[in-house]
């Protein structure tokens, strides 16, 4: 028997098989559109084709408690703490970049949350700025990232505010920016608000679905701070912390 | 006893605590009916005392706007006041108690008022903040009446007596221009008086939110945020010292059977920052559910004026109304607050921070940051407002006083 873990955050459900060693055996992610459980549902008729899956089922997120089946609900940043620390066992702060919040965790030498914070209501610093910014440019958001591989400088976005950083956006092609520079701009700009969470010599863990789906946001972390590590398929890590925290109670 | 659904006990004061409101009101109403009583209009931690004195009935419209905010209709008042150019982010009491004026309606047509009682003299002090004098100038202009402030100097450290003379000289200031209005001359023995009633309910009124520093705690903050209403409008009269005494019984009675007032306490809160009046009843809930009772905050205990002193009346006012929290220093501040941790047994602390009262959110200059360095008590900050709902989301700040309280679990038990 497996356990399941599964997020259930507002863009993406993902969903982890996890062995008795606590190992990942199997991951999936679908879209959660509007309705949780039916996102919930998807993902545990996936594993049930190929796995006998164990009940309760571990849950987080914002749709945490918006499932069909019997199942033990935690806080996405215990989850995700937990993770991390699993993984790299040392004192870091963690910055999470999902669709529509960002998060920031610091992690104390014995694994503990010191201190945490959410970013504010509107969309700077999460992944439904570089969407909506694709959007009014009419190019997909993924297009950003080869884009930014033929820019010649780094072009500033001085808005945090999407309305207005669209329109800034408007302006420097106006006078001639190109649409490579501007990429590394709309990048920068969810950098430098993530950075007012954390200080400059912290070794820095970037997670979540964003950097995944943006691998450039990594590179220019790095380029900017030198303790940054970004681990593979972090979009999973929240769901399997789920179950490693109920595994250790 | 009656429980609510999260398993709060309701307060049986709060059925005299009705009373005591819905007859200050009546006082009010009465007054305006009758030729020869007078209404002030007064901030709420402004000289209430010396209007009492005075024979004024006092309105307190910061009251008013914590009651548009509890009845979840501030933001259905705020754009009006926003169309007159108030912007919508000042504060929100003020634009959705004079958007609401400008729609004609309150809470108080309920209790038979057509409209907000009017005021013949409108008196402020800034020691809370400058957005009061601009709100009552708004209202001065309207219905054409004086309007009277005190200035008090901000962010104090020392409270030196050139500083607290100069406060009191403008207490004084205020009488012949009150006398041209009021009632009433001015007399030292009614103003005493109603001095030591305002001291002698202040007292009262803390001896009330120390009996949280029981563990368990028989009230939580979203009880106190409701049952500080006479504390606010009624200082210097009997009736708040009369009111604080039930309330103070009653929570003799739960400590001594036992009760308390969050069914399962196990994390104990301070709240700093305004309440969030339109999610008040939710928050309770919420902590409750959590087995976490928020057993003190910065803002009850601000009508704490125990330095009143019918010997010195002005002298005293001026130094009380300076020495609240708002008035001080961050490091004045970061003591105060030092010392409330410690005497609640405080395990985390909340941060509101307010959009529109800059004011009342004390995370803004680092506060919060130097005070866990010196007290490695965990804190949380969420943003919101006192009023406006639409500042918010119930959603994020679930998930993250949630997360709170598991972090708290983790260090407390680990
Ligand atoms: S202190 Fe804050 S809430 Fe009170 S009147 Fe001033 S701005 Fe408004």
């Amino acid at each position: 028997m497996l356990k399941l873990g599964i997020d259930l955050g507002s863009s993406y459900t993902k969903g982890v098989l996890v062995n008795d060693e606590n190992q990942i055996v199997d991951q999936f992610v679908v879209k959660t559109g509007f309705d949780f459980k039916r996102a919930a549902s998807r993902i545990m008729t996936k594993f049930e084709e190929d796995y006998e899956i164990a009940t309760p089922v571990y849950t987080c997120g914002y749709g945490r408690d918006q499932v069909d089946f019997e199942h033990i609900s935690n806080s996405e940043i215990m989850a995700l703490s937990k993770a991390v620390f699993t993984k790299f066992n040392k004192k870091c702060a963690v910055i999470d970049i999902g669709g529509q919040d960002t998060k920031f965790i610091k992690i104390n030498q014995q694994g503990q949350v010191d201190k945490f914070k959410m970013n504010r209501k509107c969309a700077a610093g999460t992944g439904s700025f570089l969407e909506e910014i694709a959007f009014r440019l009419d190019i997909s958001p993924l297009e950003f990232n080869t884009l930014t591989d033929e820019a010649t400088e780094e072009v500033r976005i001085n808005s945090y505010c999407t309305v207005f950083a669209i329109s800034e956006i408007i302006g420097l092609i106006k006078k001639g920016a190109t649409i490579a520079n501007i990429a590394v701009g709309i990048y920068n700009s969810i950098i430098e608000r993530c950075m007012e969470m954390v200080a400059a010599d912290e070794t820095i863990i970037i997670t979540g679905g964003v950097p995944e789906k943006h691998p450039t946001i990594v590179r220019l972390f790095k380029k900017k701070f030198s303790k940054v590590e970004s681990p593979e398929n972090s979009q999973f890590f929240a769901a399997w912390g789920n179950i490693l925290l109920n595994s250790q109670k | 006893m009656s429980k609510t659904q999260s398993g709060i006990l309701r307060l049986e004061s709060a059925n005299v605590l009705k009373v005591v409101m819905s007859d200050y009101f009546k006082r009010l109403k009465d007054a305006e009916e009758t030729a020869g009583k007078k209404i002030a209009w007064c901030t709420s931690v402004g000289p209430a005392e010396l209007l009492y004195s005075m024979g004024f009935e006092v309105y307190f419209p910061e009251n008013h706007g914590a009651m548009l905010g509890a009845s979840k209709k501030a933001d259905k008042y705020i754009p009006s006041a926003v169309a007159e150019g108030y912007s919508p982010d000042i504060c929100s009491y003020l634009t959705s108690d004079i958007g609401a004026f400008l729609q004609n309606e309150t809470p108080l047509q309920r209790s038979g008022f057509e409209a907000v009682p009017k005021p013949d003299i409108l008196v402020y002090n800034t020691n809370q903040c400058h957005e009061v004098a601009d709100w009552f100038s708004f209202y001065a202009r309207h219905f054409d009446v004086p309007i009277l402030g005190i200035h008090t100097p901000l962010g104090l450290n020392e409270l030196s007596d050139t500083i607290i003379n100069g406060v009191a000289e403008q207490f004084k200031a205020l009488v012949p221009e009150l006398e041209k209005v009021s009632p009433r001359k001015f007399d030292m023995d009614a103003f005493k008086k109603s001095i030591e009633l305002s001291r002698d309910a202040c007292v009262r009124w803390r001896e009330v939110l120390e009996k949280a520093m029981h563990r368990p705690s028989p009230i939580n903050f979203f009880d106190a945020a409701i049952h500080m209403g006479p504390i606010v409008v009624m200082r210097g009269t009997t009736y708040a010292l009369d009111y604080y005494n039930v309330l103070y019984d009653e929570l003799d009675d739960r400590i001594a059977k036992g009760i308390s007032s969050v069914p399962n306490e196990k994390y104990r809160l301070y709240w700093e920052g305004m309440p969030l009046w339109y999610q008040l009843s939710n928050m309770a809930r919420l902590f409750a559910s959590l087995d976490t009772c928020v057993v003190a905050s910065t803002y009850c205990n601000s009508w704490v004026f125990d330095d009143l002193d019918p010997a010195d009346p002005f002298y005293s006012s001026a130094l009380a109304y300076s020495k609240l929290f708002i008035v001080r220093s961050e490091e004045v501040k970061k003591e105060m607050l030092q010392e409330h941790l410690k005497d609640y047994a405080i395990d985390g602390i909340i941060y509101h921070d307010s959009k529109t009262c800059p004011r009342n959110s004390n995370n803004r200059f680092g506060l919060q940051n130097r005070l866990y360095e010196e007290t490695n008590i965990p804190f949380l900050e969420i943003n919101g407002d006192l009023n406006d709902p639409r500042c918010f989301s119930e959603e994020q700040s679930l998930i993250a006083i949630e997360t709170f309280i598991q972090q708290l679990a983790e260090k407390i038990y680990s």
